[in-house]
């Protein structure tokens, strides 16, 4: 009874029976049968018409309707299989790409992280204004200090980065380890998969060494044996027991965490540990409490704090600050997901901004498309029209066909998105954060729907616009002399060209802007030569070279021997690599400099430990002084290099030479003995912090630190491909225990390092193409249909003599006066909208005048050829054709 | 004999708004299908109210999804299968109620119709 076409025969047999009816009364007062048939027919009126306005008023059959529409445009739309197909795939490029980025925000920044109660989860960190340091690590002091005092915190926990080898003997594998105080895992709410945490007592430094595995490092090490937990297993050289494995997948910040291993101190030595500032601090915070109280608490701790802590008399009075929180320098509380998403998420909506202009246009070009199929069933609607369908089926009809076109192009778009998010994620994966949640789930599909339906609607009701202003008799005038149709649906389509354009010079100048940005990034000085340079990375086992002489001579012997390898001309090694190393350093005595509450801290943002070939290998100039020498040996008088930026700090207007030094107080006194050219170690965005050099042949007697972890880089005629071969069996010959990592060329370090501009300028130029193809494709659909409408116009005037470069003006004309308009509108749009983007912009400005001439110029020029290809066909319209065929 | 009247002199379109009220009178007298209601309303008032089926046949769905009259198959006389509309007691309630709405304007009307015109005083 409610299905819908028992409810349509229904009231045929309705109306079939009154119809009977009348015709037997009429049989019954004495007419003839065909007179019956045909009167009562004719009293009855319009049998198609009398259903129509019937069955438009069944509520609840709303559902029945839309259906019947559906299938109907369906059936017409199949007629039309190239004109579908067409609009089938516009949509499916700006439902696809909206699809994709959408499926990243979604991942990056909408989806809770996958903690219970994520919002609950507080990232902590330092910040020392006055040293521009902000996100800085705390200490172990502070973190102490914290947990006793804040009531804000359900449970705290810290943690510090490293790399470790594993697997002992053979072939040992290098990986990012995490040592962590408290219990991380209980903080997060995510517990071992096998096995169990850490507890208080493997954090006691006389603990037996205990270690809990990624689940990635149990498969791909120890090819995931169950029997793992409770053994043994060699983790840079030390015998340490497996006590648990985490989930799947388990990660923290990005970080590429293989294993997990308890930091071990002291709690009565906990001043030893201020002013070392290695932790991150992660918070879950008590139900209770939202993230502004906690900030309110910590204000109030941070009054207090100094006052609370007494502050070891042994710390000089400017120092302290350093080593208790104040106001300061204080301790900041950020949400981890906003944490995590920082920079990215501002990207992002700029991309998901493009995309969105992408749609915009392929709208307004499918709006066109059925504008044109709107004129071209002029007489279909019109009979339809006469048969009794009412304005508003002829309306639905339009947007039923649109809305299957937009969906259908959505289906395929999901398609290209899932295509192109996985082209996405495996070339800029490393740019984007949480990049593993990244996936096309229901929401996003969700998304796809209600953006295709949406779209469908749009420009479905576009031609609406044109249906409403003429009455179906304008129609039938029209249809007979087309010449003479109204400029009034000509405004539609000009209108929609324009706002096409408009949109797309937009896009264009946004992605000009980023491709601009991109390349001044690309031309930062990085302050040494960067070309055909091979850079690896070493970690010596503290266990093996617990003795600095003998990480000294192992240095010494890697690198004569790549010396050795034909085409390499330099090596040294350096233990932090550019462009993008952490602050490694901060108390440094300049002896002779004042000190005192007031006066800035003598804050060194780097030390870099260097090995004499260093300079000579980067191509880094000498300023003033000398280089290291090799009379700089262990036993010679310390010295040390500085970079241009710390002789201006701290010596301005002075020279930096034969200055004094005490770095990290160090017994050692170092003098100055060369100041070079500043590297870019902080990101080719930032400014150069100071930097100091020290010979790293002199640190075992002169700094009683010798670090483990170097950078190698090798000068090279060799590409870094040729070079790993013979690299690898210098190490294997030296000690074949030794892991490298990170083996790539100084390029690729820099291209991560810029992969963020460079992904967002790609993919911005890659939405501007395709809006510039769209733009084009839609100037030039117009422009063609106005040709063919206007052909006998056209035709008359050049049988009256115009001549072709006449005619070509006209069409030109009318062309280029809707490309004026567009890429004017889209110039001021873009002057007003570019300021969205100024997030992502370096060294250009949002209006940057060279970017906007020259995508005006471009644009008018792609216009020029949209139009130039129908005003040509319009120069070889034949008179007599032209006029015979009308 | 009276000459009965053309439709095209005295005919009246029905009053926007009235048609529901006329439907609902014409079946206080009785079920009837369609046709039936079309002959009754034409005799009924000599042919001068014409409701045409375009108008009727929207009315009738729209009353019965208001529940104001019941729709049934029924056989006829003649052994026709045909939709019989009925007056359901809340289309009771409802014609009372718009028949009092339409006698109020009925009242309206004549009362400014038998208003004494000053000027002739």
């Amino acid at each position: 009874m409610n299905r819908p076409h028992d409810r349509d025969d229904e009231l045929d047999a309705e109306l079939a029976s009154h119809l009977e009816m009348a015709k037997r009364d009429r049989l019954a007062a004495g007419e003839s049968a065909d007179d019956a048939k045909h009167n009562s027919r004719r009293e009855f009126g319009n049998l198609a018409h009398v259903k129509e306005v019937t069955r438009d008023g069944w509520a609840g059959a709303t559902w029945e309707r839309i259906m019947q529409d559906l299938r109907f445009a369906f059936r017409s739309l199949r007629r039309v299989p190239l004109f579908a197909a067409v609009a089938i795939a516009t949509m499916a490029l700006g439902i696809g790409a909206n699809t994709a980025i959408f499926s990243v925000i979604d991942g990056v920044v909408l989806r809770p992280l996958p903690y219970p109660h994520p919002e609950r989860l507080i990232y902590i960190t330092s910040r020392f204004p006055a040293m521009n340091l902000d996100h800085f690590p705390i200490d172990l002091g502070e973190y102490l200090d914290l947990s006793e005092r804040n009531h804000s915190f359900a449970s705290l926990s810290a943690y510090t980065l490293g790399a470790v080898n594993v697997g002992g003997t053979a072939h040992p594998t290098r990986v990012v380890s995490a040592a962590m105080v408290g219990d991380l895992f209980h903080a997060l709410g995510v517990a071992p998969a096998i096995g169990r945490g850490f507890t208080e007592a493997d954090s006691h430094p006389q603990a037996p060494p205990v270690a809990v595995l990624s689940y990635e490092v149990w498969q791909s090490v120890y090819g995931g044996d169950r029997g793992l937990v409770g053994h043994s297993i060699d983790i840079d050289g030390v015998t340490t027991t497996v006590v648990g494995i985490m989930p799947k997948a388990f990660d923290f910040r990005d970080q590429g965490i293989r294993i997990w291993q308890p930091f071990t101190y002291d709690p009565a030595q906990r001043d030893q540990f201020r002013g070392g500032h290695f932790l991150y601090l992660l918070g879950r915070l008590k139900p209770t409490v939202t993230l502004a109280t906690a900030r309110v608490e910590l204000q109030s701790l941070l009054a207090r704090w100094a006052a609370d802590d007494g502050v070891p008399a042994t710390v000089a009075p400017n120092q302290r600050r350093l080593h208790t929180p104040t106001p300061q320098h204080a301790l900041r509380y950020d949400d981890l997901q906003a944490d995590m998403v920082g920079s990215a998420g501002p990207a992002l909506w700029i991309l998901q901004g493009a995309v969105g202009l992408v749609l915009l246009i392929a709208c307004a070009n499918m709006a066109n498309l059925l504008l044109v199929r709107a004129e071209s069933r002029r007489k279909e609607l019109m009979v339809r029209a006469a048969l009794g369908a009412g304005r508003w089926r002829l309306v639905r009809q339009f947007v039923a066909e649109s809305v299957i076109l937009s969906l259908a192009g959505g289906l395929v778009g999901v398609v290209v998105a899932q295509w192109g998010l996985h082209a996405l994620l495996a070339a800029n994966g490393g740019s984007i954060p949480r990049a593993t949640s990244v996936h096309i789930n229901l929401a996003v599909l969700g998304f796809t729907v209600v953006l295709a339906v949406g779209t469908g609607l749009v420009f479905g009701s576009v031609p609406l616009l044109q249906v409403r202003r003429e009455s179906v008799s304008g129609a039938l005038r029209n249809s007979e002399s087309r010449t003479t149709a109204g400029t009034a649906r000509h405004r539609v389509r000009n209108a929609l060209v324009v706002a096409e354009m408009a949109l797309a010079v937009m896009l264009v100048i946004g992605a000009g802007l980023a491709i601009r940005s991109f390349w001044k990034l690309m031309q930062v000085d990085s302050g040494f030569d960067r070309s055909n340079l091979t850079t690896f990375n070493l970690v010596l086992p503290a266990q093996q070279y617990a003795d600095s002489n003998r990480r000294i001579a192992l240095f010494e012997s890697v690198i004569s021997r790549i010396k050795a390898i034909p085409g390499v001309k330099d090596v040294a090694a350096m233990s932090g690599l550019p462009p993008q190393r952490p602050i490694n350093a901060n108390d440094t005595k300049f002896i002779g400099l004042p000190t005192g509450p007031n006066i800035p801290m003598q804050n060194v943002d780097y030390w870099q430990f260097v090995t004499p070939g260093y300079l000579g290998t980067m191509k880094i100039p000498v300023v003033q002084g000398r280089g290291f020498e090799p009379g700089d040996g262990p036993m010679q008088p310390p010295v040390v290099l500085v970079n241009e930026a710390l002789a201006k700090r701290f010596f301005p207007g002075q020279s930096a030479i034969g200055r004094q030094v005490q770095p990290g107080g160090s017994p050692a006194v170092f003098t100055i003995v060369g100041v070079v050219k500043d590297v870019k170690q902080q990101g080719l965005d930032a400014s150069v912090g100071t930097e100091l050099y020290i010979d790293y042949d002199q640190t075992p007697l002169d700094m009683g630190f010798t670090p483990r972890n170097m950078n190698l880089v090798v000068r090279s005629t060799q590409s870094t491909a040729a070079l790993a071969a013979p690299i690898r069996s210098v190490l294997a010959d030296v000690d074949p225990e030794l892991p490298i990592s990170s083996f790539r060329s100084m390029d690729d370090v820099f291209a991560a390092a810029t992969s963020r501009p460079h992904f967002l300028a790609q993919l911005l130029s890659g939405f501007g193409a395709i809006a510039l193809l769209l733009a084009a494709i839609g100037t030039y659909g117009v422009l063609s249909y106005s040709v063919s409408e206007r052909r006998r116009e056209l035709a008359i005037r050049m049988a009256l003599g115009a001549a072709k470069s006449g005619v070509l003006s006209i069409v030109l004309r009318r062309g280029m006066t809707l490309a004026a308009a567009g890429v004017g509108a889209g110039l001021v749009g873009a002057l007003i909208v570019t300021r969205l983007v100024r997030a992502i912009l370096f060294d250009v400005s949002a209006t940057d005048t060279v970017t906007f001439v020259v995508v005006g110029l471009f644009m008018a020029a792609v216009a020029l050829v949209a139009c130039l290809i129908p005003a040509w066909n319009a120069t070889r319209v034949d008179p007599i054709t032209a006029l015979r065929t009308e | 004999m009276p000459r009965k009247p053309r439709p095209s002199d005295s005919r009246i379109e029905v009053l926007q708004g009235t048609l529901d009220l006329i439907i609902l009178q014409a079946l206080r007298w009785g079920p009837a299908h369609g046709y039936r209601l079309l002959q009754l309303i034409r005799s009924t008032t000599d042919g001068v109210l014409q409701v045409d089926t375009g108008s009727l046949y929207p009315a009738l769905h729209r009353l019965a999804r208001q529940r104001w009259v019941s729709a049934a198959w029924e056989t006829s006389e003649n052994g026709q299968r045909v939709r019989v509309y009925r007056l359901t007691p809340s289309g009771t309630r409802q014609l009372a109620i718009e028949r009092s709405r339409w006698e109020q304007l009925g009242r309206a009307i004549a009362g400014m119709f038998a208003a004494p015109v000053k000027e002739d005083a």
